[in-house]
């Protein structure tokens, strides 16, 4: 194993959660694209500086498609599918849990995450004990950004912290389960930011808004 | 590598399988045209069924197949889950030609719609195939969320309110369900990584070698993982409230394929994932969680059908209920309750289709789903109304209809396990849903139409999988064929043992 500077593995670690802040502390769906574009870049160099450590040829390759795919082809394919969408829609006026909540609440999600972490028994060398709880960070805070809020857009946004999560987490975890998995994985979350934009279209079309409060008529009573 | 090594017999036997959708599906994109791709659609799912047929009788002599190097491995577990894919596969491509074909005529969709539906269904079978073949538990996580956007596709069809909004919220809970299941799946990767494995170590067979040297701590948390992850696409509460939403709002073929298959599939990797986790650390950890889960879904199915206002709703809640008693039967262990729990799997995937055939029928013809507004289905419809009492019958457990056989099974186990208080509220929330259904069916089979009505059937297409699969119904109730009686026992053999029978 190769050994590297730890100063860069924590930088690239605090720039992962502050990229995931972004999205938590601002209102418009292009800032949470350009935070979540950040956070694509820096994953991108995390899996590099991982493919660095192990030596596995794969890894880098790994690294290329997240660079391409998440942050190029996701954020364009986004700005794409939502560019008719009237202003209004595209931001988060009227979340559940306000804005400067949700940022304590998600400082305490990392918090808890490291806490977690040290609960597993799990691996110790440098790079899993630096990225390891930052992945389950991103994980609890994809997760919060969905329940908490009302813009069906940010529930998109959500599910993509979500997979940065998974990724850095299997990654650091594993290094790397087999390529062709990873394909599929890749290919599966294209697919559904595809068709999430789609149905993103769809319910601005029928229901005039994209408010997923208003999604409430298939219900028991 | 020559290429008679790559066309060996089993990795012929996979391909084909395999490529027989994917030919359909290119062929309905090229031609789209609504006979074309109807005559397509249904002879690639008659021709699955074959190939089903095949590699299932294969299973039950050779016991096992594997194909490309490990990656794709059969056993009699996976031949269970086959069979209902391909036969329910099967019965809703023919049911489709009727039911689009009357959206077609009423004006609900267009031949884009068309092309697009009958493009889906093959392109879903296909992933569904996959599921219970993959011996990479990656693989299998991969066409799971496959499965997934497919299907949302496939909600989405009509372009109405409902839809839209089940398809929205059934996209996101499974999705973010699905995390789960992966993230489990890596700590067991990373589990046998641990183990000293280094080749092919996603693969189940390598998984269930190596589990004697698993770290303990691991297992649990990485089985949670997978119970919350998957359990959350299998429908079992409280992660379920996406599957009424998903299930009434589908077309019915649609439906039937959602409840009858693709709950199977995902129960499926609950399942493969509780065989590695009892041979690892014992079973009573898994079991348990189990049970729990099944006493809160069967619980929460029984409350949901007593104020059930809508057909395709109840029957979705009844799909809760059995994939609790499914996990119930798996929990309670023994070779009985295993027994019991892999028959209710393919009694169900037989008796949830043909009930959502019929309410698609009963739904077309009376144009509502609301069970208030429909009466005298007896009169109005004289075949189809018998066939929906007796599908009712038997999704409620009533003798002589094969339901009643495994769920029998599997309530005895728990007994004879000493479960006494989980199988005794299990037992009460049954009674509710008993009374509750019955209810519902008679007033609906039976009573004055409010309507005058002309009395006609729908149309044979409409007639005929329902017969087919009410005919199965009646049979697997009285008697159980020898060969599926050794596919189920080996089935039981190695969830009860782990590995090969």
């Amino acid at each position: 194993m190769e050994t590297i500077q730890p100063d860069i593995l924590t930088i690239s670690a605090a720039i992962l959660l502050i990229a995931t802040f972004g999205v938590v502390a601002r209102r418009g769906f292009l800032d949470w694209l350009n935070a979540y574009r950040l956070q694509s870049v820096v994953l991108a160099g995390v899996t590099g500086i991982v493919g660095y450590v192990t030596g596995i040829w794969e890894i880098y390759i790994a690294a290329a498609l997240t660079l391409v795919i998440k942050s190029v082809i996701i954020p364009k394919v986004l700005t794409y599918v939502t560019r008719r969408l009237e202003i209004e829609f595209k931001m988060e006026t009227n979340p559940y849990v306000s804005l400067r909540t949700a940022v304590i609440i998600s400082a305490f999600l990392v918090a808890l995450s490291y806490f977690l972490i040290q609960q597993i028994p799990l691996k110790s060398d440098p790079v899993a004990s630096t990225y390891l709880p930052v992945s389950v960070a991103l994980f609890l805070i994809g997760l919060f950004v969905i329940v908490s809020r009302r813009a069906a857009l940010s529930q998109v946004v959500g599910l993509l912290i979500i997979e940065n999560g998974l990724f850095l987490f299997t990654l650091v975890l594993t290094h790397g389960v087999s390529l062709l998995i990873e394909m599929g994985i890749f290919a599966d979350i294209l697919v559904g930011i595809v068709i999430s934009s789609i149905l993103l279209f769809r319910i601005s079309q029928t229901f005039d808004s994209l408010d997923i409060g208003k999604l409430e008529n298939l219900r028991d009573d | 590598m020559q290429l008679t090594e790559i066309f060996t017999e089993s990795n012929t036997t996979i391909l084909l399988l395999f490529l027989t959708p994917v030919i359909a599906s290119i062929l309905v994109t090229i031609f789209r045209q609504k006979r074309i791709s109807e005559i397509v659609t249904v002879s690639s799912a008659f021709l699955i069924l074959l190939q089903a047929f095949f590699i299932i009788s294969r299973i039950i002599n050779d016991k096992t197949m594997s194909a490309f190097g490990n990656t794709f491995y059969v056993d009699s577990l996976g031949a269970i889950i086959l069979l209902p894919i391909s036969l329910v596969g099967f019965v809703s491509a023919l049911y489709s030609v009727n039911y689009m074909g009357r959206q077609f005529d009423n004006g609900m969709v267009d031949l884009k719609h068309i092309t697009r539906y009958y493009q889906g269904f093959n392109v879903f079978l296909l992933a569904m195939l996959v599921v219970p073949i993959a011996n990479n538990l990656g693989i299998l996580w991969i066409t799971v969320e496959a499965t997934t956007l497919i299907s949302v596709l496939l909600i989405m069809l009509y372009f109405k309110q409902n839809a839209i909004e089940a398809a929205w919220k059934y996209l996101i809970i499974a999705t973010v369900g699905l995390s789960f299941a992966l993230i489990g799946t890596t700590f067991f990767y990373y589990a046998n990584i641990n183990a000293g494995t280094s080749v092919d170590a996603m693969n189940w067979t390598e998984m269930i070698h190596n589990s004697k040297l698993f770290d303990p701590n691991l297992v649990k948390i990485a089985f949670v993982f997978i119970l919350i992850g998957y359990g959350t696409k299998a429908g079992l509460a409280p992660m379920h409230t996406w599957l009424p939403d998903a299930h009434s709002e589908a077309p019915t073929p649609v439906s039937a394929l959602l409840s009858g298959v693709l709950l199977n599939c995902a129960l499926y990797g609950i399942l493969r994932f509780h065989i590695i986790s009892s041979y690892s650390i014992g079973s009573a950890f898994s079991s348990q969680l189990l049970i729990i889960l099944a006493i809160i879904s069967v619980g929460i199915a029984a409350a949901s059908i007593y104020f059930q206002k809508d057909m395709k709703r109840m029957l979705a809640y009844s799909s809760v209920e059995h994939m609790g008693l499914v996990s119930l039967g798996i929990g309670f262990g023994g070779l009985l309750g295993i027994y019991g729990a892999i028959l209710q799997i393919i009694n169900h995937a037989i008796a949830k289709p043909m009930m959502f055939f019929v309410s698609g029928t009963i739904s077309q013809k009376y144009e509502t789903k609301a069970m208030s507004k429909i009466t005298g289905i007896i009169k109005t419809m004289p075949i189809t109304g018998a066939l929906f009492l007796v599908g009712g019958l038997a999704l409620v457990g009533m003798p002589p209809f094969n339901i009643f056989l495994s769920e029998f099974m599997i309530l005895g186990s728990g007994f004879k396990s000493g479960q006494f208080l989980a199988t005794s509220l299990v037992i009460l929330f049954l009674i509710v849903t008993f009374a509750v259904f019955l209810r519902h069916l008679i007033r609906m089979v039976f009573g004055k139409p409010y309507t005058e009505m002309k009395t006609n059937e729908m149309g044979n297409l409409a007639v005929i999988p329902i017969v087919i699969l009410g005919a199965l119904v009646f049979i697997l109730g009285v008697y159980v064929p020898e060969q599926l009686q050794t596919l189920v026992h080996d089935a039981s053999t190695i969830v009860s043992q782990g590995g090969s029978p």
